[in-house]
């Protein structure tokens, strides 16, 4: 690799740093070494914390509901009371024509349908830490399904 | 492990009420459940010939004396003042029951009136089924029971289990859900915390709380010791009284001491709740008849869903009025029960695969709650 090339690659990651370093972030350096089981036992209880949070949310608890300032249903429904164990969500069909929403949608917008209308709850932002863990719930519900986007 | 097989010749087609058009072949309803051991060989021909055996689901005949009945069930009812779906679909159903000419015989209310157990869910409900003139019989389902342990439910609505007889049937109502392990007391749960676990239908704190008992198998027993085996039988429960999806609690956990009590009897029919969507199934010679929630409707779990069942479509949930409604019910001249679902829609049986929503996701791995992990 030629000078200039170098250069042209290390330029950014050192203002990335700095940027970092600005901000007070703690830049992450991943797959540089192997994972030690003690980093996948972390990774593993990140996403199963999440999938906790989702479980609670899926079955409408009030505290859980509270500490994340939403507001999933005002009928006394829960997602679990359709979805049960999270079936019949499909997070594997997604994305696809989705007739109620009637446009080509993510399952994101699905979950915000289902809050907004048959559950008259106010809707998730889709980058939100609610969604992200109804998102980690419904995935790991479905954990083993097929890959078949587009499927109605 | 028993996966749904569907079948096409399954399908009936037909017509359901006035606003429906009549199909020239049949007089048979699109409401009408027909299962596939009662008419299997004569399906088989009449489906390419177009012809299809005449059946009329009520006010048939049983040998000099006809009649009919009506079921509601699953109405979940929530206070007013939070939810005022749950009480419009169940007015909407007294509102049908009331209409019914000529008037059934009895009303059968088949459990979860209430969703939380609070007497103020309990009491709207009894205020609602007040409007139907005829005779009224109850069951509890486990919504009603676990804030107080029945205690506000028998008040309203006198014991969890009778029978009578009525024009050469022998009839019984099954309390199945009052018998539950403690899983309470150990963790000194308030009474709303033992009522939100059992009200969570794919939660396992409250386990397989399900069941008929000893006690009252004996009392089945007795009940049917004077009853000739050969004469109906219609036995009305909140929950199947067989193993259709036990993390669900969809059966009693003591179901082959139950199917043992009434096995000598050869008409026996069970019309149940609980399970929230069209079923039907045979064990022996016992013919078991889920019937709908006025509330909303349960998706057919993963698993288990019995292969004489024809299933119902899947329906809009943009709209709170489908999928759900009531059922007439009738003897038959063979001493067999007719029903007729009444759904609040045109088309109640799924005409293929792709309409009913069964077999989508063979493959999901399925854990327990992650939340009732200790």
């Amino acid at each position: 690799m030629k000078k200039n090339t170098l250069l042209r690659f290390a330029a950014p990651v050192a203002s990335l740093g700095l940027a970092l370093f600005i901000l007070g972030a703690t830049p992450v350096m991943a797959h540089k070494a192997k994972h030690t089981p003690e980093q996948l036992k972390a990774f593993e209880e990140v996403f199963m914390e999440q999938v906790r949070i989702g479980d609670l949310l899926f079955h409408g608890d009030a505290a859980t509901e509270l500490k994340m300032k939403t507001k999933l249903s005002r009928t006394g429904m829960a997602c679990a009371m359709c979805h049960p164990f999270a079936v019949d969500n499909h997070p594997h069909e997604f994305p696809k024509f989705q007739e109620q929403i009637n446009k080509f949608s993510t399952l994101r917008e699905m979950i915000n349908w289902c809050i907004e209308k048959p559950n008259e709850g106010e809707k998730l932002e889709a980058d939100s830490d609610a969604m992200k863990a109804l998102e980690a719930y419904i995935y790991w519900s479905n954990r083993g399904s097929k890959l078949d986007p587009g499927r109605h | 492990m028993k996966k749904q097989e569907w079948k096409e010749d399954d399908t009936r087609k037909v017509r359901s009420g006035p606003e429906e058009e009549r199909d020239s072949r049949s007089e048979i309803t699109r409401r009408t459940f027909l299962n596939r051991s009662l008419i299997a060989g004569a399906v088989a021909g009449a489906a390419v010939n177009g012809l299809f055996p005449f059946i009329q689901t009520i006010e048939v005949a049983f040998g000099a004396q006809a009649f009919s009945f009506a079921w509601i069930s699953d109405s979940h009812l929530y206070p007013k003042t939070l939810n005022t779906r749950f009480v419009d679909k169940a007015v909407r159903a007294v509102n049908d029951v009331k209409a019914m000419k000529p008037a059934p015989d009895f009303l059968i209310y088949g459990g979860d009136l209430a969703q939380l157990g609070d007497p103020v869910e309990l009491e709207l409900g009894a205020e609602i089924l007040k409007a139907i003139p005829v005779k009224k019989y109850y069951i509890p389902g486990e919504h009603d029971w676990y804030l107080d342990m029945g205690n506000k439910w028998m008040q309203l609505f006198g014991k969890p289990n009778w029978t009578f007889d009525h024009k050469g049937v022998r009839i019984i109502g099954l309390d199945t859900i009052s018998r539950g392990p403690d899983y309470w007391s150990a963790k000194n749960m308030s009474p709303q915390e033992r009522m939100g676990h059992m009200a969570t239908l794919d939660g396992s704190v409250a386990g397989p709380w399900a069941g008929v008992g000893k006690d009252q198998l004996d009392w089945v027993s007795k009940t049917l010791s004077d009853w000739p085996k050969d004469k109906p039988v219609i036995v009305f429960s909140h929950n199947p009284l067989y193993e259709y999806y036990p993390p669900w609690n969809f059966w009693v956990r003591d179901w082959r001491d139950v199917q043992a009590v009434l096995k000598p009897y050869t008409k026996v029919t069970n019309i149940h709740g609980h399970t929230h969507q069209v079923l039907y199934n045979e064990i022996g010679t016992m013919r078991s008849i889920g019937m709908l929630a006025t509330s909303w409707n349960w998706p057919y779990p993963p698993e288990g869903v019995p292969v004489l069942t024809t299933p119902m479509v899947r329906v809009d949930p943009g709209d709170h009025f489908d999928g759900v409604g009531w059922a007439k019910l009738a003897m038959t001249t063979g001493d067999r029960v007719n029903h007729e679902y009444m759904m609040w829609r045109k088309d109640v049986l799924a005409q293929t695969q792709v309409d009913s929503g069964t077999g989508d996701n063979t493959n999901q791995i399925l854990s327990p709650r992650v939340a009732d992990r200790p």
